[in-house]
């Protein structure tokens, strides 16, 4: 709503949005700028002999990914919205568990079971009464392993985004199809599937680009992707510089698809139903197709959310129960919790503003910097990592050592600058639509009653937004929680995160070890998801 | 009635783009104690009128007085909180998490003792005191009206705007809640302008009734 009044004070926040803006886009900046200066012989190596590789290996796994999650997650979403089934009360909302799983942690279990002297292949031979050497399961230490992990720890975003969009689509227009003559699997394909396109390609793009951040499950893997060869060329080579050009390349083609989700999002808009919207009405399966709808549904939530849980307790449990109370494990628990309850309340507070500042003011610049802020979740943590680095060396350097004898680099501070810019977006998804649902004629009103905007802000807006402040706060700090690639190379010497410490003893193979602090960030991760469960069911349009 | 004049227009001009000007030069001046309605069609800015006297809208160009002081200048308008105008809009927009009692006394000032008075004051006023403790959820329209006017009314503005208040109402709550409106306003010598598509709520509430047309005010 306009408003008014040009004084100090607005001229003081408009600077202070702009600082914001600022922080956040100067460790992109060193990034992408670094595609302006020099290339070296590193350089030159990459593209003569690791590039093609890199690029190759990256697409391989963004198709064999997309195919799989595109498969478990709209199928299982049609099933679960047109269809009754066994236990498909409990799988509408268990079907999005697999996002409390890391990918990384999900490939630290897959090798865990599947390698030769694996748990799986051990209770196999001793069924099997088999050789010690034999092994029931192919080595999933490749790019295959890679595509199944990523697929089934990820396919959750297009289970969410095509849920919501067939939730949305009316009866009438599916009995529509039915009275043109069309079949249920023409049904599917000819007129549900074309009205959830934007949605699902939303999800998709989301998939795409966290499976090209990933560090963790492909480092696991030894998969090399861009990812890894940003780590290899910055501390195998210790060539910063030649790091950030392909980083800058990686953010490239990442755009891309944040490109693509966000033109799909805005046409999510025209594909929805509402005035003449009515809920689909659902066809009971029987015999056989009751058990295969089932089975469908339930494998993706076995394989991505009930087999690392229950391998990583077992090993948690069984064999290193101690651990839970071990200075290591304590140590890192706090440190997360720290951190991520740190970056959940700035990101909160700094949407909140944004949020509030937005109702109030006119011209669209605000929304543009909300929206460039909000591409942050977009941009991998290796990414953020080497363009933070390079930020604060050049201050350090050259003011904060000198003047105010005080370093950066290496501090929590930008470890926390790299979770605020990577999970801004969530803070303000949530906050954005509390701020959707309170009408402006509460805010006109208020202003008519002789009240400041500081006393709505205190007593109309934060009392009704509540809910989302709490999702905002457990989806960042879920997500601070899961981060390990800007973790690793931003945290300062000897503090371990729940992340890390997992990495490091996975990376030096005691999975057991790995399993207390997996098992932790499992556990966190799924709070945000039960909010998340809770708010979709309460989305369905016509809902009485 | 006083002949006062408590609000004054000059030559106001207001749009939302180029193209399109929704008010052109109009002028209009309303007495102290006087109710106006303003009739018109959807869209023609009845609402945007109501919106640049409270200081939701800045017009392109013209004056508002209120009160014989300009709320508008080149570069400077005064904003909502300090004009002491109330306004009552369609969507009633009462305070959820906030139950009757406490939104009546939201914009007020003062002592507890003396907002809970000054609250249940004007919710007696409009037969409203009975619900005081309920939450603005448990009301029906016409309840949720009476409390959004009492909101309006309790810091006492000597203007209130009221945006197709009785709109969403029966016929039968809708000429009650008219009724003991108007009366309340003369009771308290309360100035409003109030726009409607409605003629019979312009006539039956309304002490001069006038029409937005071609962006000007014409008196009927």
């Amino acid at each position: 709503m306009p408003m008014i009044g040009l004084n100090l004070a607005k001229y003081s926040w408009q600077l202070g949005i702009f600082l914001i803006f600022f922080i956040f886009i100067i460790p992109i900046a060193f990034v992408i700028s670094s595609l302006f200066g020099e290339y070296n012989e590193n350089w030159n190596h990459l593209i003569d002999y690791v590039l093609a590789n890199y690029v190759l290996n990256s697409l391989l796994l963004i198709f064999g990914v997309s195919i799989l999650s595109l498969i478990f997650g709209v199928g299982s979403a049609w099933l679960i919205t047109n269809y009754e089934f066994i236990n498909k009360y409990w799988l509408e909302w268990a079907l999005i568990l697999p996002l409390a799983v890391p990918p990384y942690i999900l490939a630290y279990t897959f090798t865990g079971l599947f390698d030769t002297f694996g748990s799986a292949n051990e209770l196999l031979r001793f069924f099997f009464n088999s050789n010690d050497d034999f092994s029931f399961f192919p080595n999933v230490r490749n790019i295959f392993g890679a595509i199944i992990v990523f697929s089934f720890t990820l396919y959750p975003y297009i289970y969410l985004t095509a849920r919501m969009a067939f939730i949305n689509q009316s009866r009438t227009l599916i009995e529509a199809g039915r009275i043109l003559g069309l079949e249920n699997n023409s049904i599917f394909f000819k007129l549900a599937i074309p009205m959830a396109r934007p949605a699902i390609i939303a999800g998709l793009a989301l998939v795409i680009m966290e499976t090209l951040s990933d560090f963790g499950a492909v480092e696991h893997f030894a998969v090399p992707t861009f990812t890894i060869g940003i780590y290899r060329t910055w501390f195998g080579m210790y060539d910063l510089n030649t790091a950030m050009q392909l980083a800058s390349l990686l953010l490239i083609f990442i755009s891309f698809f944040l490109i693509l989700e966000r033109i799909e999002r805005r046409k999510l808009s025209y594909s929805y139903a509402s005035s003449t919207f009515k809920t689909v009405k659902k066809h009971k399966l029987k015999g056989y197709k009751n058990l295969l709808a089932f089975l469908f549904c339930f494998t993706p939530l076995f394989i991505g959310f009930l087999v690392p849980m229950m391998e990583i307790s077992n090993w948690a449990i069984n064999y290193t129960s101690e651990n839970f109370f071990s200075d290591i494990f304590l140590k890192s628990f706090i440190n997360t919790v720290i951190l991520g309850i740190l970056a959940g309340i700035i990101c909160t507070l700094f949407a909140f503003f944004f949020n509030f500042l937005k109702r109030f003011e006119t011209g669209s610049y605000l929304k543009g910097i909300s929206f460039l802020l909000s591409m942050g979740y977009s941009i991998p943590g290796l990414v953020l990592a080497v363009g933070i680095i390079q930020f604060f060396s050049l201050l350090d350097n050259n003011f904060l050592s000198s003047c105010l004898n005080l370093i950066l680099t290496g501090s929590i501070v930008g470890l926390l600058l790299a979770y605020i810019i990577k999970s801004y977006a969530l803070a303000n998804n949530s906050i954005e639509s509390g701020y959707e649902r309170i009408n402006y004629a509460i805010d006109d009103v208020s202003l008519s009653l002789k009240v400041s905007k500081f006393k709505i802000f205190f007593q109309v807006h934060v009392p009704l937004l509540k809910t989302s402040i709490l999702t905002s706060l457990l989806l960042v700090i879920s997500e601070v929680i899961k981060e390990l690639p800007a973790t690793l190379i931003l945290r300062p010497f000897n503090f371990d995160t729940l992340a890390v410490t997992t990495y490091i003893y996975a990376a030096e193979e005691r999975m057991f070890e790995a399993a207390t602090p997996a098992i932790m960030i499992v556990l966190i991760g799924l709070v945000p998801i039960f909010f998340l469960s809770r708010i979709i069911r309460e989305s369905r349009p016509g809902k009485t | 009635m006083s002949e006062k004049v408590i609000l004054s227009i000059n030559k106001l001009s207001f749009g939302y783009s180029k193209e399109r000007e929704l008010l052109k030069n109009l002028n209009l001046n309303l007495n102290e104690g006087e109710i106006l309605g303003v009739l018109g069609a959807s869209g023609i800015g009845k609402s945007s009128l109501l919106r640049i006297i409270v200081g939701l809208e800045v017009p392109k160009t013209g004056e508002v007085f209120y009160q014989e002081k300009l709320l508008n200048k080149k570069n400077y308008v005064l904003p909502t909180q300090k004009r002491n105008i109330g306004l009552v809009v369609q969507e009633k927009a009462l305070f959820p998490h906030l139950n009757v009692l406490e939104n009546v006394k939201f914009g007020l000032v003062g002592s507890r003792r003396k907002k809970n008075d000054q609250a249940m004051k004007y919710l007696n006023l409009l037969q409203a005191d009975k619900f005081a403790k309920l939450m603005p959820n448990k009301l029906s329209g016409g309840e949720q009206q009476r409390v959004a006017i009492a909101r309006a009314l309790a810091p006492e503005p000597k203007l209130l705007l009221m945006d197709e208040p009785f709109s969403s109402l029966d016929a039968d709550l809708r000429k009650a809640l008219r009724s003991d409106t108007r009366d309340l306003f003369k009771e308290t010598k309360t100035s409003c302008i109030i726009v409607t598509h409605d003629f019979e709520d312009a006539d039956k509430f309304c002490d001069v009734v006038s029409k937005l047309e071609e962006g000007q005010i014409k008196y009927l």
